[in-house]
């Protein structure tokens, strides 16, 4: 690896640090590189996983509010939505 | 991440609207499962259009394109492009090495703990295991693990690998809101249309009463 590749990956993962920190509550933050960069990667892995499921959770119970529906009323919802947000 | 948040939006619920528009107009009536299906798929593929040509999005086509009940759904949003989107970044073999390589790395993991209870039986004492070894192992199995989860995941390495899982997980927690303020907006229009409002006129005439009090 060139030094210059490993500079740019410390900025990513410095970058990666900062950004999940205001997604995903993380404990601590000093250390080593390699410590953080551990403790990062199973925060990392733990919030994607938690959101697949909540993708999947959402995706159950949409289907259920959507069963009586038809596909008018389906779009007034999303066009309600887009509008309320 | 030159995405506004607003024009992800539009393009999310456009696509998400399509996307079920789609999969209702090829099987019906539907099941509750096959609706689940469909609303997932949507999303998923809403979400892939709305971030735009990255590496994780065209994995994420690609395998959801893969899955057989989901290749009639994807004709229909794609059309001509599905071909071509299926040809250049489909990749059977790799596929089957990773489901391959998911089981080499639970059976490393029960590996490395067996290893270690063997060393320090045989050894008769606590075994001094360097930490940065360990910090290592930890660190590659972690990786393996993020590379199973983000679509795509398996050709990259280092920075770019988590550059791609911040994309994604951007994405996804923007996936997460959206449904979620959809689910908001359908239970609303869903009571609405349950809710009688007799209370209306008796309001109007109590405010008339104290209007006529206080005038006098």
């Amino acid at each position: 690896m060139s030094s210059r590749r490993s500079r740019i990956s410390e900025e990513e993962i410095n970058e990666l640090i900062s950004k999940l920190q205001s997604l995903v509550p993380e404990s601590r933050r000093r250390g080593s590189n390699r410590a953080s960069a551990t403790k990062l990667l199973k925060e990392t892995c733990n919030y994607i996983k938690s959101l697949q499921r909540e993708v999947d959770d959402l995706s159950d119970r949409l289907s259920d509010l959507m069963a009586g529906m038809d596909n008018n009323s389906a779009q007034a919802d999303i066009i309600r939505s887009l509008l309320s947000s | 991440m030159h995405v506004t948040k607003e024009f992800k939006k539009k393009t999310f619920l456009k696509q998400f609207l399509l996307g079920l528009h789609v999969s209702n107009s090829i099987s019906n009536p539907i099941s509750i499962q096959q609706r689940k299906n469909s609303i997932k798929l949507s999303a998923d593929l809403a979400m892939a259009f709305a971030r735009g040509r990255t590496h994780w999005t065209h994995a994420l086509i690609t395998k959801l394109g893969q899955k057989e009940e989901n290749k009639s759904t994807l004709k229909g949003i794609l059309g001509r492009r599905y071909e071509i989107l299926m040809a250049r970044y489909s990749c059977p073999l790799l596929y089957q090495k990773v489901q391959r390589r998911k089981k080499s790395v639970r059976s490393y993991r029960f590996s490395y703990n067996a290893q270690k209870r063997r060393s320090s039986a045989l050894k008769g004492s606590c075994v001094r295991v360097s930490p940065s070894v360990v910090a290592r192992n930890l660190e590659n199995r972690r990786t393996k693990v993020l590379k199973r989860l983000v679509p795509g995941g398996e050709l990259l390495n280092g920075s770019a690998l988590l550059s791609e899982a911040l994309d994604y997980v951007i994405s996804l927690k923007a996936q997460v809101d959206m449904m979620k303020s959809l689910w908001r907006a359908t239970q609303v229009s869903s009571s609405s249309n349950v809710e009688l409002v007799p209370s209306a006129p008796l309001q109007k005439k109590d405010a008339s009463c104290t209007i006529a009090n206080s005038e006098e």
